[in-house]
């Protein structure tokens, strides 16, 4: 990695430790002090235009920040994700653009309805809005024939086992709908992320993998460290392997298709193994492992399926194929 | 066995869908709190048999596809009253039939902070000392440690030269002074089960608080592993069944025919019903008193993967409707792989067991 990268990495990881406790930040939420620190640092508005504020760094610097950030917290990196990588291409060159700056400061909260569950169509919305992470934003994009923007409202939450520092829930809804005029879809915007969504995978795969390397020296059982027996040396260690493979296409901008699916192929499995070298502790939150987990089970879920196995094929066959 | 059994089991099932609805399983996983009245009431209707071991388990079974946490909760009252059963003295029976019908609650003290599956280099000491013992130590992770009425307890008698030869068990009343539980919180799942860390600090026990002969302690407990071990591949098959339920139920519910989740479907179907026989199968050797060690591991870690396995499928599958329910399936489904035996220690059971054969 070149070092302006090394340097950034590093600066992340340093911020990351000092400020970021996920464990409070899932029972307390993102607090305004560390929405003020992580905007007054440029990693908020990570890929947002100066005009508005934003730190306009290049893909491969905000995925650095989404990877190191996701190691500490997943709820701040969710966040960052949100504002940067969906809510920002859909108001890109529209009059809507302008509220990036209040975005990228931290001012205004704002949140995509990415799980697609409504379907909002007209001049009003009155009603309500179902399953919304971030759902205290003052802002939300929902789709109907396109994207629309509509104001928040009362948040009823839900309890949502993945990036818990967010609110998650059913919003109710009074307000205008601001149509956004752009071509740009759901589907695009989601597509453009993969090697955003890699990262954040990235993330939660190495720092679960820092918690079980530790641990596994550290920890003894019959007398020997648990490193010491070949199951658990041999699985980290394939473990630690996958990841850095990933490191690589992720730092070389390989392909964000085959980023995507190695990535999600083996979220779950190494957060899951991690949490088994712990034993017992590793159930309770207090070790701070069983979040990876359950955070991995959640990208796993929500970001990837068919939809997406039927773009790398298409990717790999370089035509339309597995469509009966 | 289990076939014979259809009526009881669907006795069980309507029971617990009558009490485990979705606003009671949330609720007392939210707020991590043992169901006392669910637990007192599945007892005192007699709807846990104790007389027959078949149906002890299909009742875990049948309740943990409901809710685990709820169901373990209903149906671990009586953990570790099977080495009272098998070993214990006149006098300590006479508590099992309160346990029964819900009046008294048990509780089970092997695993210490040190080390969980390494149970014979466990540290807690029981010192003789006249006609009495002093009991000196802790125990981590133990279910039920902060509510029970009577603990049993594995605990060092001695120092011999083979680590597990100087263990005994022993039946310590919670209200003794110098015993101590303090509740843990946080679970990632079955967060209605009552789980604490438990401090001795000189409880005195007297003699007939030693549940057989000083020193069997390991193999007692051995014994009763290959018992429990038969209950948590209930439990982990229960949590298989109720994942799918939830799979079919969006399936089917949502008209999705393609072939990428057909096999899902399939692959989920064809591990449950693998699971299902190995634990069967294992649990009729046991219940014929002519426990097979390896089965009942290789049911218990099985069983237990294809929990994880199935919460996990239904996670992916139902993919971007994410419902509490199936969430806490996934939340409830991972201790599987621990608790009892975690697959690591089932595995060694399994590979010595059968290498020990030829």
């Amino acid at each position: 990695m070149e070092d302006e990268y090394e340097l950034l990495r590093d600066t992340v990881k340093e911020f990351s430790e000092k400020n970021l406790d996920e464990k409070r930040i899932e029972t307390g939420g993102i607090v305004e002090n560390i929405i003020q620190n992580i905007a007054s640092q440029g990693f908020l508005g990570a890929k947002i235009p100066s005009k508005f504020g934003g730190s306009e760094l290049d893909e491969k610097s905000y995925n650095i920040i989404l990877r190191e950030i996701s190691k500490y917290s997943p709820s701040v990196a969710m966040k960052i994700f949100i504002l940067n990588s969906l809510y920002y291409p859909l108001v890109k060159n529209t009059e809507m653009e302008s509220t990036l700056s209040d975005a990228s400061s931290g001012k205004m909260n704002v949140s995509v309805d990415f799980l697609n569950k409504n379907k909002i169509e007209g001049e009003k919305f009155n009603g309500t809005l179902n399953d919304i992470l971030n759902a205290d934003s003052n802002n939300i994009i929902v789709f109907g024939k396109g994207p629309s923007l509509v104001n928040g409202g009362t948040v009823m939450e839900k309890d949502f086992m993945g990036f818990r520092g967010l609110k998650f829930g059913d919003i109710k809804i009074e307000s205008e709908l601001q149509h956004i005029n752009t071509k740009v879809t759901l589907n695009d915007i989601l597509e453009d992320s993969y090697n955003a969504i890699s990262s954040i995978n990235l993330g939660l795969i190495s720092g679960a993998l820092d918690k079980a390397m530790e641990y596994s020296t550290i920890r003894k059982a019959f007398d020997s460290p648990l490193s010491s027996y070949e199951p658990v040396a041999f699985n980290l260690s394939r473990m630690v392997s996958q990841k850095n493979i990933l490191e690589t296409i992720l730092n070389n901008n390989i392909d964000s298709y085959y980023a995507l699916n190695f990535s999600m192929n083996i979220l779950v499995e190494t957060t899951r193994y991690a949490l088994n070298v712990h034993g017992g502790y590793g159930y309770f939150g207090d070790f701070g492992v069983e979040k990876f987990y359950r955070d991995a089970m959640v990208m796993r879920s929500i970001f990837y399926g068919n939809s997406d196995l039927k773009k790398l094929s298409g990717h790999v066959y370089g035509n339309k194929v597995g469509f009966i | 066995m289990f076939d014979e059994l259809s009526d009881y089991r669907k006795k069980i099932r309507e029971f617990a869908l009558r009490e485990f609805t979705e606003e009671t399983s949330e609720r007392y996983d939210r707020n991590e709190e043992f169901p006392f009245e669910i637990a007192k009431k599945s007892l005192s209707l007699g709807m846990v048999d104790m007389e027959n071991p078949a149906k002890i388990l299909i009742a875990i079974e049948e309740m943990c596809r409901v809710d685990a946490g709820l169901g373990i909760s209903a149906t671990l009252p009586y953990f570790g009253g099977e080495v009272l059963f098998l070993f214990g003295n006149d006098k300590q029976k006479k508590i099992l039939n309160d346990v029964y019908h819900g009046k008294v609650m048990l509780s089970l003290g092997i695993t210490e902070p040190s080390g969980g599956s390494d149970v014979a280099g466990l540290k807690t000491f029981a010192k003789k000392s006249g006609n009495k013992y002093i009991l000196n130590g802790s125990k981590m992770f133990i279910s039920n440690g902060a509510i029970a009425d009577y603990m049993v307890v594995l605990a060092r008698t001695s120092e011999e030269e083979k680590r597990h030869h100087g263990l005994s068990t022993f039946l310590v009343n919670t209200k003794s002074r110098g015993f101590k539980a303090t509740k843990l919180e946080n679970k990632l799942g079955v967060r209605a089960t009552n789980t604490a860390e438990i401090e001795f600090n000189d409880v005195e026990l007297s003699e007939d608080d030693l549940i057989g002969e000083e020193g069997k302690g390991f193999y007692y407990i051995m014994t009763f592993f290959n018992i429990s071990r038969i209950y948590v591949a209930g439990q982990a098959l229960g949590i298989s069944e109720g994942a799918f339920d939830k799979i079919k139920g969006y399936v089917k519910t949502n008209n999705i025919t393609d072939e990428a989740t057909m096999f899902e479907v399939a692959d989920v179907s064809t591990r449950i019903e693998a699971a299902r026989q190995l634990t069967y199968n294992a649990a009729s050797y046991l219940f014929k008193y002519d426990p097979k060690p390896e089965l009942t591991s290789m049911a218990k870690a099985y069983a237990g993967e294809t929990a994880v396995y199935s919460s996990e499928k239904a996670m992916e599958i139902t993919g971007k409707s994410p419902d509490e329910s199936i969430q806490r399936i996934f939340r409830n489904a991972k201790i599987m792989e621990i608790w009892e035996g975690t697959s690591e220690v089932e595995k060694l059971v399994i590979s010595r067991q059968i290498l020990k054969g030829d």
